[in-house]
């Protein structure tokens, strides 16, 4: 057969799974009256015992997994580690005093101004007494379950380039994201949705547009799919755009039927071919994700409670024109309750993402100006849903086997770049995890006393090392699950990652 | 050296924390290799430095590799020595840094004993059988870098006699008898026709011509279809896309802030040319490469060198990273990667790229070679090229701008003159402004004000004005002037030199304004950061300054000012927030807006007091015009003369065209290519590990040394033009003696054909790729093909009339059971369409189809936030306008974001090399067949025009059955369709039929 390269193997891949054939020309030869939703929503039953479609491993894990999905937040723009998670007392003690790095460093523009404190006091949380910044203390209520990991290190401080790093493994476009990688090993876990979801920020996407998540050489199924909650068409064509003026609920049906009809009489005459029937049977799958998406989107019906845990309890028409934290809230903490209905009905890989692109005024964590400014609502937002959404997947004893990913592209400088503002810093920065297999109540690796580079430098943390990480506690060994292309077999963590063995429980 | 000896043993007792060989003669005296040493280096080495891995260029396995150490240099093994050898050193820990495995390796540290049996080993003179060493294979033993064997056609056989053709199926068929595998029958004409439609020109076939050709009694039907098709515009179009696909073309940046660019264009449209014209590949190949260099005053010669430009740029890594940063030289060494990558994956079919960081593991390819190809490109970015098709003007053009580029040098030797006569003073006060400069200064607020588009001279007038609402008292206007570091201007930048103030009703300024202020008589001295405030009493609604002479910067003209107040008698500020128009404005925000001009913010607001820098320039400015003597005033003088004349000449030239290409650059802003040093390439270095902060050894231009190509071609003098490294890459692709090129497009055109080249791996033909199915037919049409006119179209018509092209595509199982795969061609391969076909189609048959050739893309998508990252609104194009009507292929192309529903059907992602395309069956597609508004918009038009074309029910399905599918359907379909269509309209009939499995798939 082709091999996973191959433009054949997944699709054919699902027809195997499923192969209702037989049981659909029964069907339509003994009662052709059936709609085709309804004959879909029969066969649909029939897969549902089947249930999972294998990915490019079928389901054959390479040991037993911790985590069976994952949920990543990605804070674009480059959200500051010494404001919200790395406690560094000398910047308290030599505030405003010139900075000296004590060699050489080459600033992204000008970030070599004199040292500044954080911007805001921290305090001790949880059993484990972690310190953390005045904006993230609703993170203290689970801080038990997470593991930081404070020497982080990226390869430049361009924003499209850390991105794309953090997010794909590779610092120029062109490779899968981490999702999409995800979603080739396991497969998907639920047919009427998408294995890997994005909820974007809804003032526009980060830098790289979707490359950050686009499936590039991987099959197409496995690019991570934009929903947009709340809009006519969370995801793109999910209902027919309002030319479609002469469609009517019952057009719909019978059309679908007539597609059926049709297309299985062609297909019998080219026997051999399974992308026929995969492709017949991707209009029932379309149907079935008609009825799936809008239910799994829809939070009306999520109780009072649950809607206060999440901060969304007054939800607000407008908001002020300056950026502020119940804005941010509303935004990002219902995108993480989607996630959790998302994840609860079988999608592998939630993806969300907080800021946009460089526009103006200022919509995300590159805080060139104003840390305060910018970083407080935006951190009191992602604080308040991140913890929530922990907290939720916690009570529902989902957090056991889901995993949280917390990063961004690079981090900050202990100095000003002369006002209130801190330049990029690419050579240290704070990603966390929680959930699925992680060590809670850790603080894993050290940046140094300013948290300006490692505090081991020959021993910092690369995004190599956290994918290699969550590949492992899927189940999965990151050197194995490869595919080649243009002559290279190529892997999420190209040739590099090591297990973080200490912050895996 | 007995001292060094003594420190390491000593040394390595406490590295292995217990004495352990001390003294070397309580070791073993038989240590053997098999059974005490390879254990242990495989054990605790092999995953780095054995066969799939060799860090640091180190290998364990082979016994030659392992003696001689890796990228070091040195011996790594020394007979007789342990304490010289470097493996020991290593893996004792004797060196911390190179501890081995290292500190973060998950391989396990080698315990006190296995280190001692690797030095009693090496002790005893480190005897390693050559049995238990693995031998390496030659990796340029390999077929592709063979040269292409002239073999001639096998001889048919009487069972196949009668089937084959031509040298094609003799090929098919000797590998058919090898296999016991028979052929398929012939197709029948119509799906023949469909076929030869969709792989020719990309459309579906009119009924008309159906029914023409399956009726058509001439034996010569089929092979007049051929060079009909062939000779057809439309072609071209189709086979530009392939060739757009695997060169990585887009029309964006990419990356960060993903810009458009505007002139990519006419790259795409030279590939369909070509493609149309039937140009000689080897032709084809020099002017994508060196067109400049080989066939100067073309425009081919210059269009095609948007291949050099075709893959993403980072704007943010070169605009705004300079080159001495390391951030501005990964930017830099990344784009010149995917040009290298772009050009030998294309040319070549090799995976060069692998070699950055060492040599390629499995192909013949030095990691010299590697950065000697970067070599060839190091003198070029991408940018616009502007040109004539007139060669004469072309060169009167460059000679022009060339002039133009020479000014601000001629102006600085004089000015330098100046200040050698200004003496001392003026040393001293620039130290003293240099001092101040690093004050530090108040934060500022980002909006520095309005700016002006840049002009190309001295005396263009340009304007701003602010509309009051209603007619007002006014008093008095302040101009206060921006304070931008650019060019190290400082306080004062871009204050107008001649200026008019004026008040008026009309908001043209056409009629009765009033002149508050003339200062267009003679230079007004720049006021640094002090406002300047013009008294004057009027009563109007627009306030308009207008520079009639501009400031200067390094070589053009601008006009910019923070802030414009216009107090009216009661002494309030009325332009606060005031709606402000101009002659032209840059909007760069947050800096430059036009609605910074009336926002309050500007510097003398914010630093009030007064601001000592300032005052110190306007000193040395003083300074400056006292020691200006006449002779060097009257210098400057003609300086500008010439300059202002040549920019008149420049500006009487006819509008040239403009080509985004790889070309030197001569700098933009704070971006500066190497157009400044005369287009000299920057020097390439081996790059240790890849890495820009460790360069090696300076190479020159070159390609790949295992190529048996005359390695004289790179020979080039080392003052040689930068044009003259590209020329030498163009000639060494298109030697007779280069396999690969060859090779690389015949296997091409064969996937066209196909669905899959002889060659799976069409970008890779080294050791990581597929073999080629057909080795002998493979270079049978290479050398038929390179020694013949290099022609394209001759090798279509050879392969699509052969009867292994002509096959039906049905399944046997009994050959399926031998050839699952259809490798061997027993059957033709049935193939999903391509976004680009489908959506053709589907213009095609609904009447809308747009066929106007060439020109700037049409753009199915809306920019939003254009100034600063565009968003690419694709949910906001209108379907019904006509301008999107046009073939898929002269799309405009985003890379950041692809259009969703093209990506949904696979379309081609232009942010990598796409030598063949995915091909998926996904929900996501079928949603968008079934609901994207383009599909809902065509579905009604396709309706309308059946039910114009066709008298009843029937007729019009048959009608639309027969524009989408190649023929009418049968009584079963007509019947399901007809009582599908009573119930529920044309248009949800028309929908379904371009969502049936027959019309997305070919036969």
């Amino acid at each position: 057969m082709f091999r996973n390269a191959s433009p054949f193997h997944q699709s054919a891949a699902r027809a195997e799974a499923a192969s209702p054939l037989s049981r659909r020309e029964f069907l339509w030869a003994s009662g052709g009256g059936l709609g085709g939703i309804a004959l879909s929503m029969l066969l649909g039953e029939e897969r549902a015992q089947a249930s999972v479609v294998p990915g490019a491993l079928g389901g054959v894990l390479h040991h037993p997994p911790r985590a069976k999905r994952v949920v990543q937040m990605f804070m674009a723009g480059a959200a500051s580690h010494i404001d919200l998670f790395d406690f560094k007392p000398e910047l308290i003690k030599r505030h405003g005093q010139p900075s000296d790095f004590g060699e050489h460093v080459e600033a992204f523009q000008d970030g070599l101004g004199p040292w500044m404190k954080p911007v805001w006091d921290f305090a001790p949380h949880g059993g484990c007494g972690k310190l953390l910044g005045a904006p993230v203390a609703e993170l203290g209520k689970v801080v038990d379950e997470i593991a930081f990991v404070h020497n982080m290190t990226g390869k430049t401080g361009v924003h499209s380039q850390g991105t794309l790093l953090q997010a794909t493994g590779f610092n120029r476009p062109g490779f899968p994201g981490m999702g999409c990688w995800v979603s080739y090993g396991l497969g998907s876990s639920n047919d009427n949705l998408p294995a890997f979801v994005v909820l974007p920020d809804h003032r526009g996407l980060a830098s790289n547009g979707t490359k950050n998540w686009d499936s590039t050489f991987l099959p197409g199924q496995h690019q991570g799919t934009v929903i947009y909650p709340g809009t006519a068409n969370p995801i793109a064509d999910l209902f027919p755009a309002p030319q479609g003026d002469f469609i009517t609920p019952a057009s719909e049906g019978a059309g679908i039927s007539l597609l059926h009809h049709l297309n299985a009489r062609h297909a019998a005459g080219r026997g051999g071919d399974e992308r026929l029937n995969a492709r017949i049977q991707s209009y029932e799958l379309a149907a079935r994700m008609q009825l799936a998406a809008p239910e799994a989107l829809d939070v009306s019906n999520e109780p009072g409670h649950i809607r206060r845990l999440y901060g969304l309890e007054g939800a607000q028409g407008s908001f002020a024109p300056q950026i502020n934290p119940i804005e941010e809230t509303e935004y990002f903490s219902r995108r993480c309750l989607i996630a959790r209905r998302l994840l609860e009905r079988g999608v592998r890989f939630v993806q969300i993402w907080s800021g946009n692109d460089n526009g103006f005024p200022r919509r995300n964590w590159d805080s060139h100006e104003d840390v305060e400014r910018d970083h407080g609502p935006l951190a009191t937002g992602m604080a308040r849903g991140a913890s929530a959404l922990i907290l939720d997947l916690k009570q529902r004893g989902m957090l056991d086997d889901t995993l949280v990913i917390w990063t961004t592209e690079f981090g900050r400088m202990p100095s000003t770049q002369g006002g209130k503002g801190r330049d990029h810093n690419p050579y240290v920065f704070t990603n966390w995890l929680a959930g699925g297999g992680i060590k809670g109540g850790v603080s894993y690796g050290e940046s140094d006393e300013w948290g300006y580079k490692p505090l081991d430098r020959s021993a910092a943390t690369e995004v190599y090392d956290i994918h290699a990480t969550a590949l492992h506690l899927l189940g999965i060994d990151h050197t194995k699950l490869t595919l080649r292309h243009n002559g290279i077999d190529r892997r999420l963590t190209d040739v590099h990652g090591h297990v973080l063995s200490g912050i895996v429980a | 050296m007995r001292r060094t000896q003594t420190l390491v043993v000593v040394t390595l007792l406490l590295a292995a924390g217990r004495p352990v060989l001390a003294d070397p003669e309580l070791r073993s005296p038989g240590v053997d290799y098999v059974r005490d040493v390879q254990p242990v280096l495989s054990a605790h080495c092999y995953e780095c430095h054995g066969a799939e891995k060799q860090k640091s260029g180190y290998r364990l396995d082979v016994r030659e590799l392992a003696f001689a150490g890796g990228e070091s240099g040195e011996q790594a093994i020394v007979p007789g020595d342990s304490t010289a050898s470097p493996l020991i050193r290593f893996v004792a820990g004797l060196e911390p840094d190179m501890l081995m495995p290292p500190q973060k390796s998950d391989q396990p540290r080698l315990t006190p004993e296995e280190i001692g049996v690797l030095r009693a080993w090496i002790d005893a003179g480190a005897s390693w059988p050559a049995s238990a060493s693995v031998t390496i294979r030659d990796p340029s033993d390999w077929w592709a870098f063979k040269p292409i064997a002239l073999s001639p056609p096998p001889l048919s056989d009487e069972r196949n006699a009668g089937w084959s053709r031509h040298p094609i199926d003799q090929f098919i068929a000797a590998k058919h008898r090898e296999k016991g595998l028979g052929h398929s029958p012939e197709a029948d004409r119509r799906t023949l026709l469909r076929r030869l439609y969709f792989d020719l020109t990309g459309l579906p076939p009119e009924p008309d011509a159906v029914e023409r050709f399956t009726a058509n009694p001439d034996s010569l039907a089929y092979e007049k279809l051929v060079d009909e098709l062939l000779a057809s515009p439309r072609y071209g179009e189709r086979w530009a896309r392939h060739w757009l696909d695997v060169v990585h073309f887009g029309e964006t940046h990419g990356y960060d802030k993903d810009k458009p660019r505007p002139h990519a264009w006419p790259y795409r449209d030279y590939v369909i040319r070509a493609f149309n014209e039937d140009k000689p590949f080897g032709r084809f190949v020099e002017e994508q490469i060196a067109g400049d260099a080989l066939f100067p005053g073309t425009a081919d010669g210059l269009e095609a060198l948007g291949f050099i430009a075709a893959g993403p740029w980072d704007f943010i890594g070169h605009a705004e990273l300079p080159e001495s940063k390391i951030d501005g030289k990964i930017a830099r060494h990344l784009d010149r990667d995917d040009m290298v990558s772009n050009a030998i994956n294309t040319f070549s079919s090799l995976t060069v790229h692998c070699a950055q960081c060492h040599d390629h593991k499995f192909d013949p390819i030095k990691q010299e070679d590697y950065y000697r190809l970067q070599a060839v490109f190091s003198a070029l970015d991408r940018t616009d090229r502007v040109y004539y098709d007139d060669r004469a003007l072309t060169t009167q053009r460059d000679a022009l701008e060339a002039r133009r580029r020479e000014f601000p040098a001629r102006k600085e030797a004089i000015e330098a003159a100046v200040r050698k006569l200004a003496g001392q003073p003026l040393i001293d006060l620039e130290r003293e402004i240099a001092a101040a400069a690093k004050d530090p200064r108040p934060p500022r607020s980002p909006q520095y004000g309005y700016h002006s588009a840049v002009g190309a001279e001295e005396n263009g007038v340009k304007w701003v004005q602010v509309d009051l609402g209603r007619q007002t008292a006014i008093q008095r206007v302040v101009l206060a002037p921006c304070d931008d570091d650019f060019n190290n201007i400082g306080a004062g930048f871009g204050f107008p030199v001649r200026f008019r103030v004026e008040a008026g009703n009309d908001p043209a300024f056409a009629g009765d304004a009033l002149c508050l202020s003339d200062q267009s008589g003679a230079d007004y001295p720049n006021p640094r950061n002090v406002p300047q405030g013009f008294a004057n009493h009027a009563t109007a609604r627009y306030v308009r300054v207008t520079a009639t002479r501009l400031a200067p910067r390094q070589n053009d003209f601008i006009f910019a000012l923070a802030e414009l107040e216009v107090f009216d008698e009661a002494g309030r500020n009325v332009a606060t927030g005031a709606p402000v128009s101009a002659h032209d404005t840059i909007e760069a925000a947050p800096r430059w807006s036009t609605a910074n001009l009336v926002d309050g913010v500007f510097p003398a607001a914010e630093n009030a007091g007064s601001d000592r820098l300032a005052k110190l320039r306007t000193a040395r400015d003083e300074l400056l015009a006292r020691a200006t003597d006449p002779a060097s005033a009257a210098a400057l003088q003609t300086v500008a003369a010439q300059r202002d004349a040549v920019t008149r000449e420049l500006a009487a030239l006819p509008a040239p065209k403009t080509v985004y290409s790889g070309a030197v650059h001569h700098g933009e802003g704070s971006f500066t290519g190497t157009g400044a040093y005369g287009g000299r390439p920057r020097p390439i270095f081996v790059l240790a590990r890849g890495d820009v902060t460790k360069p090696g050894k300076e190479v020159s231009a070159g390609a790949l040394e295992a190529i048996p190509v005359d390695s004289g071609i790179f020979q080039l003098p080392p003052d040689a033009p930068e044009q003259s490294r590209r020329a030498a890459l163009a000639r060494w692709l298109t030697h007779r003696d280069n396999p690969l090129t060859w090779r690389s497009i015949v296997n091409r055109v064969w996937q066209g054909h196909f669905g899959r080249g002889l060659v799976e791996t069409a970008n890779d033909f080294g050791h990581m790729g597929e073999l080629p199915t057909h080795p002998e037919l493979l270079d049978w049409l290479a050398a038929a093909f390179r020694d013949g006119d290099q022609s394209i179209k001759q090798l279509h018509r050879l392969i699509v009339t052969s009867a292994t092209y002509r096959q039906a595509s049905l399944d046997n199982p009994d050959a399926a059971s031998i050839d699952g795969d259809n490798t061997m061609l027993w059957r033709q391969n049935r193939r999903r369409l391509e976004a680009e076909a489908i959506r053709d189609s589907i213009l095609a048959i609904s009447g809308k189809l747009d066929l106007a050739m060439g020109g700037p893309s049409f753009q199915d998508f809306t920019i939003e936030k254009a100034e600063n990252s565009p968003h690419y609104r694709y949910d906001l194009a209108d379907p019904e306008n006509p301008a999107l009507h046009r073939r898929s292929v002269y799309r405009f192309i985003v890379r950041s974001q692809q259009q969703p529903w093209m990506a949904a059907l696979d379309c081609a992602d232009p942010s990598m090399l796409v030598p063949r395309r995915n091909e998926t069956i996904t929900p996501v597609q079928a949603l968008a067949q079934l609901n994207n508004q383009l599909m809902l918009v065509m579905a009604k038009h396709f309706a309308a025009r059946v039910d114009v074309e066709g008298e009843d029910a029937v007729a019009k399905i048959t009608r639309a059955f027969h524009l989408a599918l190649g023929r009418v359907p049968d009584p079963e379909e007509l019947a399901s369709l007809a009582a599908y269509v009573s119930r529920h309209g044309l248009a949800n009939g028309c929908r379904a039929i371009m969502n049936l499995n027959e019309f997305v798939f070919v036969d």
